[in-house]
């Protein structure tokens, strides 16, 4: 269900998009099989669990989320990174070549806040790990969600002025160093978004997601190509292939 | 082997802790590891014996959840019981008729604050018999190191979540490593591998809990 949703102006071309934490909800069946229940054959305590996090997900889930769109363009001297703006930002050959096609890039920055991770932690402490770990990972999945609802935004406020949206990348990814955070947070101001980013480039609260989008007339949101890359500690990819078509 | 001890082994691989808890579904309403390690010891019961048979438990639990018949959280409720019957070997660990098979100090080190991953293995270890200290997240080296030296017989686990993280990480080890030359460092945390613990001079990498008490147990066989 893409839509459009509110967004403001913060500082010149920083922008804050209202994002309710409804539309972070996710359901139950992509909850159990995140915690490795995938036939949904559950155990009926488990179960009463994964409702009263779910529900407990609208009240502590502060979603916010921003983006800045500048200029980019991958420099053909230098395959393995892209200028955004002024700055060369080394995202390596991989996401570069994913970006060949555009002539900006959206960074963006999202958060559900710290709650659902206060959450957590307190159920481990009172004893009850079970719990705490069904809120952790319900809180991941309303963190990656948010920033799937971000890049649909982005992607409708782009074709509102005839551009497409590729996929979206982050440092940390596809050879991208997560180092590079701290050039991707220099684009906003302080604390946007109420994330800060600490000495080794963790970002608070936890439950936060940076990245980039590539913007243009024949950009395109396409598979992720895990099966070109060879970096066998990627999790991510080892999820793909697991999961790709045979 | 006593039938209820066999008992006391199945509540703790199922991970039925009490009489009170609804799980799993199908043992609803009997008797778990809390009430039958009472009613144990109540009849005499050599203490041990339980201990054992549920570190055997704990080893089949862990089995199934390296064949995927089982997930993280059956392992913790598993632990979970696991406490249960530990709670009522307390005295005779005291005593020293019963022993913990060693102690383990874990934390996040420092610059990173996920602590999920490492309260996991916490539990886990904990559960397979050894006397866990959690030192927490964002733990500066000084802080493994004053833990060390309380327990210097130790294990020590290290976790981390970034690759920016692991800097702060092999650091923490060459200092631990300065001070106590010959003691046994796991690291573990998504973004590590074997080749990079083995860099930065740990001496064991484990991918879950499971890896990480079946690496203490090589260790203690080895020592
Ligand atoms: C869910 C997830 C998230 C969630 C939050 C994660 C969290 N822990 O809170 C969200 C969506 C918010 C997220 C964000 C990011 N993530 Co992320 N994320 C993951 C994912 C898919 C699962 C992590 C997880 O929660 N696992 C469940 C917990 C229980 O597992 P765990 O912490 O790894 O612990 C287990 C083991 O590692 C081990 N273990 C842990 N500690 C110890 C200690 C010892 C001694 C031992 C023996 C074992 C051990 O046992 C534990 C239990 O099984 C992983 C990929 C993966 N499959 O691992 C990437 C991953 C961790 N993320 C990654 C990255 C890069 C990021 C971001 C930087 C991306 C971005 N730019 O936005 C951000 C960083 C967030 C921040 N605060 O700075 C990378 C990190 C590698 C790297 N390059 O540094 C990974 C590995 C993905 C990849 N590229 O392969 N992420």
């Amino acid at each position: 269900m893409e839509r459009l949703l509110p967004q403001s102006e913060r500082e010149e071309g920083v922008f804050e998009v209202t994002i309710d934490a409804a539309d972070v909800t996710i359901s139950k069946e992509v909850l159990y099989r995140a915690l490795g229940y995938s036939d949904n054959r559950i155990d009926p305590h488990f179960k009463d669990i994964v409702d009263h996090v779910l529900a407990g997900i609208h009240d502590l889930c502060a979603v916010r989320a921003g983006y800045r769109v500048l200029d980019a363009h991958v420099k053909a001297d230098r395959g393995e990174g892209l200028v955004v703006g002024r700055t060369f930002i080394t995202t390596g050959c991989t996401i570069a070549g994913q970006l060949k096609n555009a002539e900006k890039a959206a960074l963006f920055l999202c958060t559900i806040g710290p709650g659902m991770e206060a959450w957590s932690r307190r159920l481990f402490r009172e004893g009850d790990p079970v719990r705490g770990h069904f809120v952790d990972t319900a809180a991941s999945l309303a963190a990656e969600k948010a920033a799937a609802v971000l890049h649909d935004h982005i992607g409708l406020v782009m074709a509102g002025g005839g551009l497409k949206v590729t996929n979206r990348f982050s440092p940390g990814y596809c050879g991208w160093p997560v180092a590079d955070q701290r050039r991707l947070f220099s684009f906003f101001p302080e604390n946007f978004c109420g994330i800060s980013l600490t000495e080794s480039a963790l970002m608070v609260p936890v439950k936060s997601v940076s990245g980039m989008i590539g913007i243009g007339a024949h950009a395109m949101r396409e598979n992720y190509s895990c099966e070109r890359c060879s970096r066998k500690e990627c999790t991510a990819s080892r999820a793909y292939k697991n999961s790709a078509p045979t | 082997m006593n039938e209820l001890v066999e008992t006391i082994g199945r509540c703790v691989e199922r991970g039925k802790i009490n009489k009170a808890s609804p799980f799993p579904g199908d043992m609803k309403g009997l008797d778990g590891a809390d009430e039958l390690t009472h009613q144990a010891l109540e009849a005499g019961t050599d203490a041990e014996a339980i201990l054992q048979a549920c570190i055997a438990a704990m080893v089949r639990i862990g089995e199934k959840f390296g064949r995927n018949e089982v997930f993280v959280p059956e392992m913790l409720m598993a632990a979970k019981a696991m406490k249960a019957v530990t709670e009522h070997l307390k005295p005779f660990f005291q005593s020293g008729s019963v022993q913990a098979k060693g102690t383990f100090i874990i934390g996040t080190v420092a610059g990173d604050l996920h602590d999920i991953g490492k309260n996991l293995v916490s539990m886990f270890v904990e559960g397979n018999g050894w006397n866990v200290v959690d030192l927490g997240v964002d733990v500066k080296p000084e802080k493994f190191i004053d833990a060390i030296r309380k327990q210097p017989k130790c294990v020590v686990g290290l976790s981390a979540l970034l690759t920016t993280t692991i800097v702060s990480m092999s650091k923490t080890v060459q200092e631990i490593r300065a001070l106590f030359p010959s003691i046994n460092i796991v690291v573990g945390g998504a973004p590590l591998t074997m080749e990079i613990a083995k860099e930065m001079g740990a001496n064991g990498y484990a991918r879950d809990p499971q890896g990480a008490v079946r690496w203490l147990a090589a260790i203690r066989e080895a020592s």
